[in-house]
């Protein structure tokens, strides 16, 4: 026949073995190099995504609230002659300072997807994905913060025990704040 | 004849396994780019729109203020409006996807702009800024830093047409292959 192998029949194993390890190879050429090809193709549009359907929402919402009280605080400060004043001025130095304490980390929703896909790698290869640098390095700050929080709490002899704030405690605070406004006659446009 | 036609046929064989470990490889890449992407996307645009929108509810809130208190004629209020204007005309969402490059949209120069206004706003009122964070400072460095970059590159004749066609939050593609940092985003 035209094949050389034909006459060699002995070998056909050694030609499997050494066939598969060329397709194994090529096959993990391709994908190391379509890994670093699709996630370059792909990163801009999750950027994009995260920022307008996640970030920017957020962030305008909390901004506005933050804002809007620390006018009312000022608002009450310089006022004079307004009836049950110094409530209301406990009130606002309450909802100003605790919206303060809320970090993007708190209120943002879970990535589902991310966090799917972390899973299937952890139980696939039992590794962890690694958070980008930057995020990483904010939420071990954050940790930081939380436990010298803590520390100091429990110094002053403070039984309470800082909790996060959450999204419901901001939908609380920004009610509590329309409240204050109302009352105070700033006919506010909410978004 | 036919040793031609083996080696050819091997060749073929040799890219037929490359193709599909490529695109298997590129469909976990998408996955990859598109997480990460996300999380920083989130944590920009949030960042960006906290500090946009404390100017906004600060705004408004004098606003209403002003107009309780009878002064809404003032010079203030018109200060109130210039960065209310401001503020409205700044993208909600990343300019690099929803516009085509020849978009006249210059964010670093719009976000320097709304800053100066709510600082004149802030002293036409007579009350203290809020204070930056160090990482605002930080940016609004860097941005100095690029303001006198793209200055540079405006002198080169060989930008040309591209003039305008600076990236915004532009992903550099080189840098993807390093951890991302937020010095890969250009405002």
């Amino acid at each position: 026949m035209d094949s050389p192998w034909d006459e060699n029949p002995e070998n056909s194993t050694h030609n499997d073995i050494e066939w598969s390890r060329i397709s194994s190879e090529f096959t993990n050429v391709g994908y190391r190099e379509g890994i670093t090809a699709g996630k370059e193709a792909a990163s801009q549009e999750g950027f994009d995504a995260g920022f307008a359907n996640v970030g920017v929402p957020i962030g305008r919402e909390l901004g506005l609230l933050r804002g809007t009280s620390s006018v009312v605080l000022a608002f009450l400060k310089s006022s004079a002659d307004i009836d049950e004043k110094a409530q209301m001025l406990t009130e606002a130095q309450e909802i100003s300072s605790q919206l303060s304490r809320v970090r993007f980390s708190d209120i943002m929703p879970r990535d589902i997807e991310a966090e799917e896909h972390a899973r299937e790698h952890l139980e696939a290869e039992g590794i962890e994905l690694d958070m980008n640098e930057v995020i990483a390095d904010k939420r071990e700050v954050e940790g930081l913060e939380d436990m010298l929080a803590n520390l100091s709490a429990y110094n002053g002899k403070s039984k309470e025990k800082h909790a996060r704030p959450t999204i419901d405690d901001v939908q609380c605070l920004k009610d509590r704040l329309r409240l204050l406004t109302n009352r105070l006659d700033l006919g506010i446009a909410w978004s | 004849m036919d040793t031609d036609f083996d080696l050819e046929s091997l060749v073929n064989v040799e890219q037929t396994f490359y193709d599909e470990g490529y695109q298997n490889g590129f469909s976990h890449g998408r996955i990859h780019g598109l997480i990460e992407g996300r999380a920083l996307g989130r944590e920009k645009g949030f960042e960006m729109w906290e500090e946009l929108g404390f100017y906004e509810g600060f705004a408004k809130t004098w606003m209403a203020v002003l107009v309780k208190q009878g002064k809404s004629d003032e010079r203030a209020s018109q200060h109130i409006r210039y960065l209310l204007d401001t503020i409205s005309h700044f993208p909600r969402v990343n300019p690099s996807a929803s516009e085509p490059a020849s978009e006249e949209l210059d964010i670093p120069k719009l976000l320097r702009q709304i800053r100066s206004r709510y600082k004149v706003l802030c002293s036409s009122l007579g009350v203290r800024p809020r204070l930056q964070s160090a990482e605002v400072a930080a940016m609004e460095d860097k941005e100095e830093d690029d303001t006198r970059m793209e200055e540079d590159e405006v002198r080169t004749p060989t930008r040309g047409t591209l003039g305008s066609a600076i990236p915004v939050w532009k992903i550099d593609k080189n840098g993807m292959k390093k951890p991302v940092t937020n010095q890969d985003l250009s405002f």
